[in-house]
């Protein structure tokens, strides 16, 4: 089947099995491995992307489901060199250690942010409850989302 | 896994759709039990009729004297809608606690339910507020009590590969009407319940007027207790009357051990505790 | 030297790549004309395999071979010794459900997992034993037939004379505490790509933490030389221990092997999760005696570990457990008995601690329990007790420079709340629980562990560090080459900051060379807290060396740009290490330690039995601080993993096999689980003069007291001792019933 999407806001069609989730499509044919896979039933947040500025788990996420939307992910956060300054507040709070969990948090953050600019942190905690994280203990992952929120609004 | 993917633009289309292909197709919502079942070797069917682009079936609405929630809404639109937090607290709260944040953005109340699970949050929750459910197949669109969708563990009456649900409905819980939700799990957040329980009471001139009490996984269906609901209506709620009512509930319900999510011992008493303090809860809440 | 790296937030040498999501995992690599492969598990615990079928396999379009033990030159390996089949031959017996048949390799991944199915196994059921306490008795059936029993090793200590020492105790407190199995959950599950390269060496691309030696095991399984094989390390995803033995890339090789292609294997979070090793549970029984003083007279412990099916690291873990199964305390007269044992159940192995992790659970339920029955404050007990520099340990050692037990229990219990008033400790007012169901309650707990590997074992690194230099002799970039795997820790930043202050130069000229056993020297695997201190040495060292080379450059101006030094650190040269005197257990057990006090404010809700932590200190003594930033994320992530040790974690199986198969099964904490509140405290009292700059190793620490001290708390909060992990809400309500039924 055709599957059609804005990815990272370039139209991309793409030929797909219609039993494809839209991890497969992403990291299989379309190569971009930046979206993770780490339990592969929806409870762990490592696959997050967003669909229509919403946070999907796409390991279990029919790709067609896609067909016609706006699909981010963590290869589209990043402007070229730049990093986002929810990228950048990871860096600066060595919010990831391993990495494996970081573009799924980094995607959560992002919707998160995009709708509640100035979240609490009672509300941070809540928007990254479906990520599970190995290594940091997620406090530093709470700091860094805190400290974004606060330099995009000082941005603003 | 799957041969086909569908997108019918219409409840017509997707019954039609339903019936050309004699049994290989099914309806699906959000997916996220279906994908995992379709992974597993737990639906057979391979052509998806995905319901999710049919206009006008997103709905949150009031209307009638019922608030009717279309097949298509979410967990986290309910858990997140004024109207609902408002006038039918205890399925906000329900909604609002399954899986984490990206499965409540995608799975839909409907599918919950249509899903038969003993302690699906929303399930539950819509047990306690009486809820019925749409349902449309070739014979057209008639209003069923939500428990006669159940008919065992994981077992629903409606057949989605030849029917669907198109809502729920419910009478909105108004003045001197309250509504509480108490869920235990292992974890906060990703955890499906140990036990969960959802009431709602109604007090009229200190005396409760109605009561239900919904209780999940105690039955192979979310469970009401009818004999402690019976007990506490016609009186007023005091403290001793909960706790009455809580332990009629607890001896009426019957889980299940499990190895992972607790034994039927730990459970039951849990169903004593919970109820009480959703009871109590609630009855404040109703309280003028 | 001056520091202007070392002690400094550095910011890590990957992250940025992690936040873009362009660090490469072994999963995200892909080779033109690539198979797949998926392995076909054991059905059963404990049978002789009859007869393998891979003929409707094989017949499946697309399926490219079926391999079995027929396909493997020497069928054996293991991480200390060769006692697991790679594949299990016709005749030969399954000893858990990890143990593997065949593995199917084809054109596409699905093809694989399809035919995989396909794969006819007759097996013949033998009983099967799942808990060592009935297996080390005689007449239980055998994991491993030839031996004679199941005990894999018993190990004793024994110092002075307990017998005497009891009877002359006031106060004796017993206890029986159970821990439970527990899965790594490392975030990215195993993958690897086998291949030729373009030497015709067996390459294998993999998620691991100790390259060089599973070169050796794939040398000895392919009966080839090393120099003809090869692994490259990119990025791992998490490993805790769990990738210290090989489960993975192994049968990547061996696909390339027979095959001469690129065969890639990922293994999904069910096989990762009931396919791979655990950690150990352990059953420790307790006696304490102590003088009406607070004075611990005597204490004995009997500990018995469950190895699963093979021996993996489980006798160095058992070492490790002797050796600190009665905590960091003075003990003038001590007995200890430790036993490992096979059983049907999954493997168990290294996991963060190493052996140190299930004994503070016993040791410091004891020190609570004999704080209750003397009437004393159990920080005030514990200090009274705690080894210091120069006491002697139950194994006969004198502790060293590095001791801080004291003071990381000091600025622990002081940052909780704890007042000293004439010399007595006086724990803080708790504030009022948030509802009338719920109790408040404060629990400690300190723990210490090695750095380094122990008992005898030759624990070494070797790194090399290469200049290049400017026209004007001036530094321009530094190389350092050296096989530390980078699981997350931050080694590769550590590393790097370490070269920098030796060398004098800017941290961001330093880059550490890809992980590839053809170019970087081996240095020992990623565990026992100890690339700081021995791989830190090493490159220290190298780069000392190179600076010395370089000064020379610079002092007979020869014009050279180029500078390379090599430095082989052993730990032995600072501290030479014994095995236990089979007789007495007494040795020189461990190179270096570390300390960690931490403190758990919790809730009870008790008539749910759930506990809920509010707020949480961590301190921990590891010598200098390298990276302040980095030790705030140990710290924190040591707590997560210690939180689910103590609360939600469960890798529950039954008749050996596993019941809690995947994530939505085994609950690893969220970030709502955590402590509300959570305060880091790096101690730094006891820099060990060893270490590089003074650093130890604080890989491990901080998960070793997580669970006694939430355990503690609930005691505090509810009267009741928790003697069995998880401390669920099932299990409280259990214990808080039976309290009050008496
Ligand atoms: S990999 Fe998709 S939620 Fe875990
Ligand atoms: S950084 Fe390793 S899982 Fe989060």
């Amino acid at each position: 089947m055709l599957l059609e999407m804005i990815l990272n806001g370039k139209s991309v069609s793409v030929e797909i099995e219609p039993g494809d989730l839209l991890v497969q499509v992403l990291r299989e044919r379309l190569g971009l491995i930046g979206t993770k896979i780490a339990c592969g039933e929806g409870e762990c947040g490592a696959c997050t992307v967003l669909v229509d500025g919403v946070a999907v788990t796409s390991c279990i996420y029919p790709a067609m489901k896609a067909h016609g939307r706006r699909v981010e992910t963590i290869e589209g956060v990043a402007q070229d060199h730049e990093l986002h300054t929810i990228q950048q507040a990871f860096v600066d709070h060595a919010a990831s250690q391993c990495g494996y969990c970081t573009p799924g948090f980094i995607m959560s953050a992002k919707a998160l942010l995009d709708v509640n600019p100035q979240p609490t942190r009672d509300e941070i905690v809540a928007g990254i409850s479906g990520n599970l994280c190995r290594c940091t203990g997620y406090y530093q992952i709470v700091d860094a989302i805190e400290d974004a929120a606060r330099r995009m609004g000082e941005g603003r | 896994m799957w041969q086909n993917y569908l997108f019918p633009a219409t409840v017509q289309e997707a019954l039609e759709m339903l019936a050309a292909h004699g049994g290989q197709a099914r309806i699906i919502a959000g997916g996220t039990d279906l994908v995992l079942q379709s992974q597993r070797g737990q639906c057979a069917a391979t052509v998806m009729v995905d319901i999710t682009r049919i206009p006008g079936l997103d709905a949150i609405e009031e209307r009638d004297g019922y608030i009717t929630i279309g097949c298509q809404v979410t967990h986290a639109r309910i858990a997140a809608s004024p109207l609902i937090r408002q006038k039918a607290e205890v399925l906000a709260l329900a909604c609002g606690s399954v899986g984490g944040p990206q499965t409540r953005n995608v799975g839909t109340l409907v599918g919950n339910v249509v899903n038969a699970l003993p302690a699906a949050d929303g399930a539950v929750a819509l047990f306690a507020l009486e809820a019925e459910v749409e349902v449309a197949d070739a014979d057209g669109r008639r209003w069923l009590p939500i428990a006669e969708m159940y008919a065992g563990v994981g077992e629903c009456t409606i057949d989605p590969c030849v029917q669907m649900v198109a809502a729920v409905r419910f009478r909105p819980l108004s003045d001197g009407w309250a509504s509480a939700y108490q869920r235990l799990a292992n974890r906060k957040a990703l955890a499906l319940p140990i036990l969960n329980t959802a009431v709602v009471v109604g007090l009229e001139e200190g005396v409760c007027s109605e009561v239900r009490i919904a209780v999940g996984p105690v039955a192979p269906t979310p469970f009401r207790a009818r004999e402690a609901e019976a007990a506490l209506a016609g009186q007023p709620p005091t403290p001793e009357a909960v706790v009455r009512a809580a332990r009629l509930a607890a001896e009426a319900a019957n889980p299940r051990d499990s190895v992972l999510r607790g034994s039927r011992d730990y459970r039951k008493a849990m169903v004593e505790v919970l109820v009480r303090r959703a009871l109590t809860e609630a009855v404040t809440k109703a309280m003028p | 030297m001056q520091l202007k790296a070392v002690g400094q937030g550095v910011q890590r040498v990957d992250i940025r790549q992690k936040v873009r999501g362009t660090r490469k995992y072994p999963q995200d690599f892909n080779m033109e004309g690539q198979l797949y492969a998926k392995v076909v598990w054991s059905a059963h615990p404990h049978a002789v395999v009859k007869r393998i079928d891979t003929s409707a396999a094989e017949a499946v379009p697309g399926v490219v071979r079926v391999i079995t033990y027929r396909d493997v030159p020497v069928n054996e390996y293991g991480i200390n010794v060769h006692d697991q089949p790679v594949l299990i031959a016709e005749g030969d017996k399954v000893r858990w459900v990890g143990d593997r048949i065949a593995i199917v390799v084809a054109e596409t991944e699905r093809i694989a997992a399809h035919a995989r199915d396909l794969v006819q196994v007759e097996y013949e059921l033998l009983p099967v034993v799942d808990d060592p306490r009935q297996a080390m008795k005689p007449g239980a059936p055998l994991v491993h037939e030839d031996r004679e029993s199941n005990i894999l090793k018993h190990i004793v200590i024994r110092r002075g004379d307990v017998e005497q020492a009891f009877a002359q105790a006031d106060v004796i407190v017993e206890g029986y505490y159970t821990t439970h199995h527990v899965e790594h959950a490392y975030l990215q599950p195993d993958a690897a790509l086998g291949f030729v390269d373009d030497e015709g060496r067996i390459a294998v691309i993999s998620s691991c933490q100790w390259p060089a030696d599973d070169l050796h095991q794939i040398a000895h399984m392919l009966d080839l030389p090393e120099d003809q094989l090869r692994e490259i390390v990119p990025t791992v995803g998490g490993a805790f221990g769990g990738r210290e033995d090989m489960y993975i890339q192994h049968l990547a090789a061996l696909c390339a092997f027979v095959l001469r292609r690129p065969v890639k294997i990922v293994f999904d979070r069910e096989e990762v999760t009931q396919r791979t090793g655990k950690r150990h549970p352990f059953y420790m029984r307790h006696r304490t005696g102590a003088t009406r003083d607070g004075r611990i007279v005597a204490a004995q412990v009997e500990l018995i570990s469950d190895a699963g099916a093979y021996a993996s690291t489980s006798i160095p873990v058992l070492g490790n457990a002797a050796s600190f199964a009665l905590g960091p305390y003075k003990i003038p007269h001590a007995r200890v008995d430790a036993y490992t044992v096979y059983t049907n159940n999954a493997v168990t192995m290294a996991m963060r601690g190493f052996g140190a992790t299930q004994p503070p659970f016993g040791y410091e339920s004891q020190m609570d329990k004999l704080a209750e029955a003397l009437g004393m404050d159990p920080v005030e007990l514990r200090l009274q007790n705690l080894l210091d520099v120069g006491d002697i340990a139950v194994t006969g050692n004198v502790m060293t420079a590095e001791t801080g037990a004291k003071e990381t229990l000091r600025q622990a219990a002081l940052a909780a709340g704890w007042r000293e008033e004439d010399g007595h400790w006086i724990k803080p007012d708790l504030g009022t629980p948030s509802a009338p169901y719920k109790r408040r309650g404060i629990g400690v707990a300190i723990a210490y562990k090695n750095v380094g590997y122990s008992l005898g074992y030759d624990d070494k690194t070797t790194a090399k560090v290469e200049l290049s230099l400017a026209e004007s002799g001036e530094i321009a970039r530094v190389l350092v080459k050296v096989a530390a795997v980078e699981v997350g820790q931050g080694v590769l930043t550590a590393l790097a900051q370490i070269a920098a202050d030796t060398l004098g130069v800017d941290v961001d000229k330093v880059r550490l060379a890809l992980v590839d056993t053809t170019e970087t020297p081996d240095a020992g695997s990623s565990s026992a807290s100890r690339h700081v201190f021995i791989s830190g040495n090493a490159v220290a060292r190298a780069a000392a060396q190179a600076k010395e080379k370089w000064q020379a450059i610079l002092r007979d101006e020869t014009g050279e740009m180029h500078v390379e030094a090599e430095y082989t650190f052993h730990g032995r040269s600072v501290r030479p290490t014994t095995p236990f005197d089979p007789e007495t257990g007494q040795c020189e057990p461990h190179i270096s330690y570390s300390y960690a006090a931490q403190v758990a404010l919790v809730e009870v809700d008790v008539e749910t039995g759930q506990t809920e932590i509010l707020k949480f200190w961590a301190a921990a003594d590891a010598g200098k601080v390298i990276n302040p930033i980095m030790y705030f994320g140990q710290q924190a992530g040591g707590v997560h993993m210690g939180v689910g040790y103590a609360l939600t974690e469960n890798y529950i199986q039954q008749e050996g096999r596993p019941r809690a198969r995947r994530f939505s099964e085994y609950h690893i904490p969220t970030v709502m689980d955590m402590p509300h509140e959570f305060e880091s405290i790096a101690v730094e009292s006891a820099p060990d003069p060893n270490g590089p700059f003074g650093a130890t190793g604080l890989g491990e620490t901080p998960t070793l007291p997580t669970a006694p001290a939430i355990t503690n708390a609930i005691h505090d909060a509810t009267g009741v001792w928790i003697e069995s992990l998880p401390a669920n809400a099932e299990r409280v309500w259990r214990a808080l019933r039976a309290a009050h039924k008496l």
